[in-house]
């Protein structure tokens, strides 16, 4: 969400998307998780934890975030129920089970376009810190994806010369619609 | 729409291609081209025939989107309408060399779709009938071109985003062109159905597409492709292609599993670090293999089969082993399920005819209990006099043997149920080396115990826990009795607590059949001799929990109290045989009460259900109590019992395999008690979340309480470990935590607390840091938050301040949240917050302050937190906390070099703070707070003063609220303390510091003067004179001249200053600062003659200046004596000419009177010698007739000395100073008669115009030169002048007439009465 949040802010066209099941919120403790549906709209959420345990979630960072949420869509929305949504040119993941289940479902999709999506792979530690950090590679591997006519021709170089720059690896794959 | 275009549609399109055509923006264009393709798609072929020229047309476009766009409408039509392909497909094959990327890739993409559509519907026409119109042939031949074209660039070195679609291209018509096995042989009834179309279809009754060609071309390409990724054409691809290539390949195996054979072979030769040129990118490649081929492993297919190994070795090289694993289960758990059912059915199928058995053997003996309600249902199993189910130890015992047998099969099943309450964390290398270590060691026997001891003790004691928990999990591998046993721990306690109704029967069955182990495995954690007091609890006058004696079997008790109450002296005796118990055996009946009060164990008790044990022949026992116990029956009873007597007898004995590890574990580590382990069954229970919450709870707080016993036994190093251990890898919802920390805390010194609570931290601290996920990590964070703070809280309330422990355990907490951080502020500067009521003594502060400066100095990454923690002391309203912190900051913190420019900075903040409040009114609440705090503070000493003590701390009450009602508007006098202590003390560490003072003091209140000035005399004495001093001194800004001479002051004060500080001081005065004021200090230092030089100056000063000037110089310093004597002030004062010297005679005469004033050093002598050398001067002193004046004032005595003066100044003719002229006369007339004698000394002019000035002195005088002896020593002239002269004497006496006429009223009355008395008697 950070990143849809600053991607969006710059303009780019952009959605997000869970793979999970449920959306997952930390809740008092590990086996209590708070569970939504995906499509509770944030401000439910939001609502509902501040209802419970304002302190506990200001606190983690939780209620931040779903306000920042508020301000970016209504509602999670879950990658594997996004065909309705169109083809994307780029998936960003933050995490390789993540990557591995969104090419998962790309493959097991009707393959029809054939119009070829990166997805890639920017392993980000799931803390808000290091979240704004992810998003801004995000945004900049974004920005040189952009900049050539054709990224299928160059993606190599892209992330090549992006994992000399910032010293992270990424992992990358191609799929098609 | 079909029929007839309409006109104005046509038109519409017509003019839409043309705006298309003609416009030049890009944006309007596309939009314009979106809307003509919306347009198009709706029109029917004829009217499309005529626009598809068009739209040829809109591909000569310059902009590559234009061109892609018009593709791709051109694709969409050819798709819909299947005549247009001739003339499609040749377009298309031009737009393939298109310069722009996208453009061609956009063409292979319609192309897919074309083709795919071609071929199908030249394939079903051929299936309907034998000859295909002409149309659709000529397009399938087009479209074969295509494909060729698109294969060339398919297989063209080179790569390119192009190339990608082309391979997928190819991908697509592989598998267009051969069977899809899981599709339907057969083609759908009726066109139109939307299936996927399968090549199979054909059965070869086609016109011209024979399969077998297709299948054969399909394979050629697959060939290519999988050449392609063949060495060494792979070394030039890029990764993009590989992956693609990788992706396309899993997917024809996948859904071509008749591929499998040749494009595993490919894929698992592929070794991507070897082919990839960029190797930066080998895990792309590398990660899309993976992928590939853990799908090809999902492939369920039969081909895929004799691939699965080669797949997951190669997969597990790759690292991926678990995920191959995971993906290799599901693949069995078809196959796979059918036999571990058939496992789980034989067993349950054998365990019911032993529970019979049991129930057969119990049947006939325990009559007793025949009375008691069983609701457990146990009547199913034929009981039906409801008392509990039984079975003797030896049947139990086989029946666990070969159920451990028979279940090892389906061990797995049981571990992977019950691995949701152990967590299984995977540890690796070091840990199960030792794990190694110790199974070979141990397998020695005897003579490795020696090597063993060494290992032990040479591995750290938390790396040791590590093991044992390592090898618990790992146990069932080898040793799957113990396992099993291991594992049954929380099913125990289950039954243990049990809350029977819930079960059903077949559970109830499994019960009855289980051997319990429970105490053994007690025993094991708690290694101590107290098992017997946990296991038998038999609370007085209650029921009795679990009896577990080993290798009984577990019987249901859901009995009446009453039932119970008799049941009780059994259960008694069952405890006897329980290990390290063998000494109650003998006084039985004594020793029972005592086991029973040793452990109170409410948590199962109240379980009301408990399940006890209870064998035949226990019952028989049981029986038997009261009579003589000996030690030969429950031998003879509880086989396996004895054995753990003979053990506890000798605990040397040979340890049984079955407990193999660990006892020998527990025996080396801890005392020498091995325990057995017996065998037993595993019933599958499935517990709920919460029932096993319930379990682990209850399991905890039994090693909790366990551990408080144990204290005496040593080895804690590794108890403590496993503790922490247990305690946070347990789920955290059962807030073991708190258990643990309840445990610590209880008593932090015994119980190592300090030792546990760090392990159970890094515990904590280690999982939160872990990359996991999100929830993890924070649930975590805050349970070590929560956890430390506790703690932390704790040991400060209970402590003593002197104690060292929070320091210690803050020092050594792997982090410290900001909780902490608060706690140890609050500590550090009571009153933060609302808990100031709880008035932490000063001693706290320190423990504070002291812990404060301990993680300074150990831990520097949250340094600077710390050092606010404690600069904010610093500036505490509290004098007490604050000198305190300021003593810490400036003797400890501030020569740490890293931090001293942060203090600094601090401390001048807080300075220039104080002195900006007053310049900016107070408005912020912050401020006001502190006010109104500083002057409750304030307050309450004045009140306590005054309540305490006697009147003269009531003068310090009026002062403190006089500065309290100050303070309202500016900083009073403690609130600029409050913020400048720290700075002044920082000045002595550094001197250089003191400018700043100075520099601030100009602006500065009144009220932080005051502050200052106060603060001065302690904080110059402490610095002493240093360079930087002086170098303050010898340039202060303007404004600071006050301070500057209290600096002075007290650098004078009681010393001799330095050389040094004279001459800046004379320097000072010479070049800047010309007020001499600052040389008053070092006046006594200062030779004579400078100091008369300087004496103009002086005595210019205010005249309290002056004074104090004065007494200075006159009593010098100690060691050289008084610089000037009072002789030398006066004359120095009778030197200052005001008109020379510019200084106002009124100073000087004040300066005269202050002087007289001290009558004690100017003397009577003093004045003499003065007057003396005054009389001499030429010209006279101004102000000497004054002098004279007021010596005669004051020391009447003088009066002789006065007239010898007079009679000087009449030698050197006075009357030409006409100011001291009029002294003169005065001093004369005042000092008649004796002056009378001097008078007539005056030449007669002289002498008249004295006596006409001073009309009053005529008539003494006369009178006085009328008598005889003096009148005829006076010269004529002179007795003239008195009108002594016989011819003036008419003359005299008119003038005496006159006198005597006009000056009646005159003061001289009495003087010219006496004189004509006088002169009457004269004559």
């Amino acid at each position: 969400m950070e990143a849809h949040s600053l991607l969006k802010k710059q303009g780019f066209d952009v959605s997000s998307y869970g793979t999970g099941t449920h959306v997952k919120l930390p809740g008092p403790s590990l086996r209590e998780p708070n569970v939504y549906e995906f499509g509770t709209p944030y401000k439910h959420m939001f609502d509902d934890l501040r209802r419970k345990d304002p302190d506990l979630y200001k606190r983690n960072g939780i209620l931040p975030m779903l306000k920042r949420n508020l301000s970016v869509k209504l509602a999670p929305q879950r990658w594997q129920d996004n065909a309705a949504d169109g083809y994307f040119d780029i998936v960003f993941t933050f995490e390789e089970k993540v990557f591995d289940m969104v090419l998962e479902d790309l493959h097991n999709r009707d393959q029809v376009l054939l119009k070829s999506v990166l997805v890639i792979n920017l392993e980000v530690k799931d803390n808000h810190e290091e979240a704004a950090v992810g998003a801004r590679l995000a945004l900049d591997l974004c920005e040189q994806i952009e900049a050539v006519e054709s990224w299928e021709d160059s993606v190599d170089d892209i992330l090549i010369s992006f994992e000399n720059k910032h010293r992270r690896k990424l992992l990358y794959s191609i799929s098609f619609y | 729409m079909v029929g007839i275009m309409n006109p104005v549609s046509r038109e519409k399109l017509a003019s839409l291609s043309n705006s298309v055509k003609f416009a030049t923006d890009l944006g309007p264009k596309l939009e314009l081209c979106r809307q003509l393709k919306r347009d198009l798609l709706e029109e029917d072929a004829a009217a499309l025939s005529e626009f598809l020229s068009h739209i040829f047309d809109l591909y000569s476009d310059p902009s590559g989107p234009v061109r892609k766009l018009a593709t791709e409408i051109i694709g969409e039509i050819g798709v819909k309408h299947l005549e247009f392909v001739p003339e499609i497909a040749p377009f298309l094959i031009t737009v393939l060399e298109d310069a722009t990327p996208a453009v061609a890739r956009q063409s292979i993409s319609c192309s897919i779709d074309l083709f795919r559509h071609t071929l199908e519907k030249t394939a079903i026409q051929g299936l309907h009938s034998s000859e295909l119109d002409s149309d659709l042939e000529s397009s399938w031949s087009w479209m074969l071109k295509l494909k060729e074209k698109i294969y060339s660039i398919a297989f063209q070195p080179g790569s390119g985003g192009v190339k990608l679609v082309a391979l997928k291209f190819v991908e697509a018509v592989i598998l267009l062109y051969t069977p899809n096995p899981n599709g339907s042989s057969e083609p759908p009834p009726n066109e139109g159905t939307p299936i996927e179309f399968n090549i199979s279809w054909l059965h070869g009754r086609h016109p011209f597409l024979n399969v077998g060609d297709l299948s054969i071309e399909a394979s050629q390409r697959l060939v290519l492709l999988l050449d392609q990724l063949r060495f060494p054409t792979v070394k030039s691809l890029t990764t993009s292609v590989i992956v693609v290539l990788i992706n396309s390949l899993s997917a024809i195996a996948k859904k071509r599993p008749a591929y499998y054979g040749r494009i595993l072979p490919v894929l698992l030769s592929l070794d991507p670090p070897s082919f990839v040129i960029k190797e930066v990118h080998v895990y792309g490649a590398n990660n899309a293999l993976k992928n590939a081929l853990l799908s090809c492993l999902q492939c369920s297919h039969p081909s895929a089969a004799p691939w699965r190994d080669r797949l997951l070795g190669a997969l597990k090289d790759m690292e991926a082993g678990g995920l191959a694993e995971v993906a290799l289960n599901q693949v069995h758990k078809v196959n796979g399920s059918v036999e571990d059912e058939k496992d789980h059915s034989s067993v349950i199928k054998e365990e019911k005819p032993m529970t019979k058995a049991c129930d057969a053997a119990g049947s006939n003996v325990g009559r007793k209990r025949s009375g008691t309600e069983d609701s457990s249902g146990l009547a199913e199993t034929g009981d039906v006099s409801g008392k509990r189910v039984r079975s003797t130890p030896s049947v139990s015992e086989e029946s666990t043997k070969e159920l451990n047998r028979n279940t090892s099969m389906s061990q797995g099943d049981i571990s992977s149920a019950q691995s949701t309450t152990r967590k299984v964390d995977v540890d690796t290398g070091p840990v199960q080396q030792l794990v190694a270590m110790f199974g070979a060691l141990v397998a020695q026997g005897e003579k490795a115990v020696g090597s063993l001891g060494i290992l032990i003790s040479s591995i750290s004691a938390d790396l040791l826990a590590e093991v044992v928990m390592a090898n618990m999990r790992n146990l069932p591998p080898t040793h799957s009795h113990t396992d099993a046993d291991d594992e049954l721990l929380e099913d125990m306690c289950i039954v243990g607590s049990n809350t029977q109704a819930k079960y059903p029967p077949s559970f109830l069955v499994d019960v009855v059949s289980l051997s319990s182990t429970f105490p053994p495995i007690a025993a094991l954690l708690n290694s101590q001799q107290s098992v017997p007091n946990e296991i038998v609890k038999t609370e007085v006058g209650e029921e009795v929990d679990v009896m577990a004696g080993p290798n009984s079997t577990v019987a249901y008790a859901g009995m009446a109290h009453e039932a119970e109450n008799a049941l009780l002296p059994g259960m008694e005796k069952i405890d006897v045989p329980t290990p390290s118990d063998i000494q109650d055996v003998g006084n039985l009946e004594s020793g029972i009460p005592g086991l029973d009060s040793s452990f109170h164990y409410d948590g199962l008790s109240d379980a009301q259900a408990a399940s006890s044990l209870v064998s035949t022949d226990l019952e028989d026992t049981s029986q038997e109590q009261g009579t003589s116990f000996g030690g030969k029956s429950p031998l003879h009873v509880l086989p396996s019992i004895s054995i753990e007597r003979s053990e506890e007898l000798s605990p040397k004995a040979a340890v049984n395999d079955s407990s193999g590890v660990v006892s020998s574990t527990a025996t080396s580590v801890v005392s020498s008690h091995p325990f057995v382990l017996p065998k037993m069954s595993a019933p599958v229970v499935n517990l709920s979340d919460d029932q096993k919450d319930d379990v682990q709870k209850l399991a905890y707080i039994r090693i909790i309480e366990a551990y408080k016993q144990i204290a005496v036994a040593g080895g804690s190093q590794v108890r403590s470990s496993l503790l922490a251990y247990l305690g946070v890898e347990l789920p955290s919802e059962l807030d073991l935590h708190k258990l643990l920390r309840d445990h610590i805390l209880s008593d932090y010194i015994n119980h190592e607390g300090h030792e546990l609570t760090l392990r159970v931290l890094y515990r904590l601290f280690g999982e939160a840091e872990e990359e996991s996920d999100f929830f993890s990590c924070t649930t975590a964070a805050s349970a070590y938050e929560t956890f430390l703070l506790a703690v932390a809280e704790t040991l400060r309330d209970t402590f003593p301040p002197s104690d060292k422990s929070l320091s210690k355990l803050l020092g050594e907490a792997p982090c410290l949240p900001k909780s902490v951080l608060n706690l140890l502020e609050c500590l550090c500067s009571p009153g933060i917050s609302e808990k100031a009521e709880e008035s932490q003594s000063g001693d706290r502060v320190t423990q504070g302050l002291s812990t404060v400066w301990s993680l300074i100095l150990l831990r520097p990454p949250i340094r600077d937190v710390c050092l606010k923690i404690a600069l904010q002391s610093a500036v505490h309203h509290l004098e007490e906390v604050r000198m305190k912190a300021i003593r810490l900051v400036a003797n400890k913190l501030y020569p740490l070099p890293s931090i001293s420019q942060q203090i600094e900075d601090f401390a001048r903040e807080m300075l220039l703070s104080a002195v900006n409040i007053d310049a900016a009114e107070i408005t912020d609440a912050e401020g006001l707070i502190i006010e109104s705090h500083k002057d409750s503070e304030l307050e309450k000493p004045s009140h306590e003063h005054q309540s305490v003590s006697s009147t003269g701390k009531d003068i310090s009450a009026i002062f403190h609220q006089s500065e309290t009602s100050q303070s309202g508007s500016s900083p009073s006098v403690p609130e600029a303390q409050r913020c400048m202590s720290l700075y002044f003390a920082l000045c002595t560490k550094k001197h250089s510091l003191f400018g700043q003072i100075f520099i601030v003091y100009s602006s500065a209140s009144k009220a932080v003067k005051q502050a200052i000035h106060r603060h001065i005399p302690i904080l110059v004495r402490t610095m002493g004179l240093s360079s930087d001093l002086l170098e303050i001194i010898s340039d202060p800004p303007t404004g600071s001249e006050n301070l500057l001479m209290q600096v002075l002051q007290t650098l004078t004060e009681g010393t001799v200053p330095s050389a040094e500080l004279i001459f800046t001081i004379k320097k000072l005065f010479d070049s800047k600062l010309k007020d001499v004021e600052i040389l008053v200090p070092v006046l006594p230092f200062l030779p004579g003659d400078e100091v008369l030089l300087l004496f103009p100056y002086l005595v210019n000063l205010p005249l309290d200046k002056f004074q104090a000037a004065l007494t200075r110089l006159l009593q010098g310093s100690s060691q050289s004596g008084p610089v000037l004597s009072p002789a030398e002030v006066l004359i120095a004062i009778h030197g200052i000419d005001p008109e020379r010297d510019g200084i106002p005679l009124k100073k000087v005469t004040d300066a005269c009177n202050a002087c007289f004033e001290q009558r004690h050093i100017f003397t009577q002598q003093i004045l003499a010698k003065v007057l003396n050398q005054l009389v001499e001067q030429i010209p006279l002193p101004l102000l000497f007739m004054r002098t004279v004046l007021q010596a005669i004032g004051a020391f009447p005595g003088l009066v002789g000395f006065i007239m010898e003066i007079l009679s000087r100044l009449v030698s050197k003719q006075i009357w030409k100073y006409p100011k001291l002229w009029v002294g003169f006369l005065k001093c004369a007339f005042l000092t008649k008669p004796q002056s009378f004698s001097v008078l007539l000394q005056l030449p007669p002019p002289q002498l008249e115009n004295a006596l006409n000035r001073t009309a009053a002195l005529k008539a003494p005088l006369v009178a006085h030169a009328s008598q005889e002896n003096i009148r005829t020593s006076l010269p004529r002239s002179v007795l003239a002048v008195l009108g002594l002269s016989p011819e003036s004497q008419p003359s005299s006496q008119v003038q005496t007439s006159q006198a005597h006429t006009g000056d009646t009223n005159n003061s001289e009355k009495d003087a010219v009465a006496e004189i004509s008395k006088e002169s009457s008697g004269a004559s």
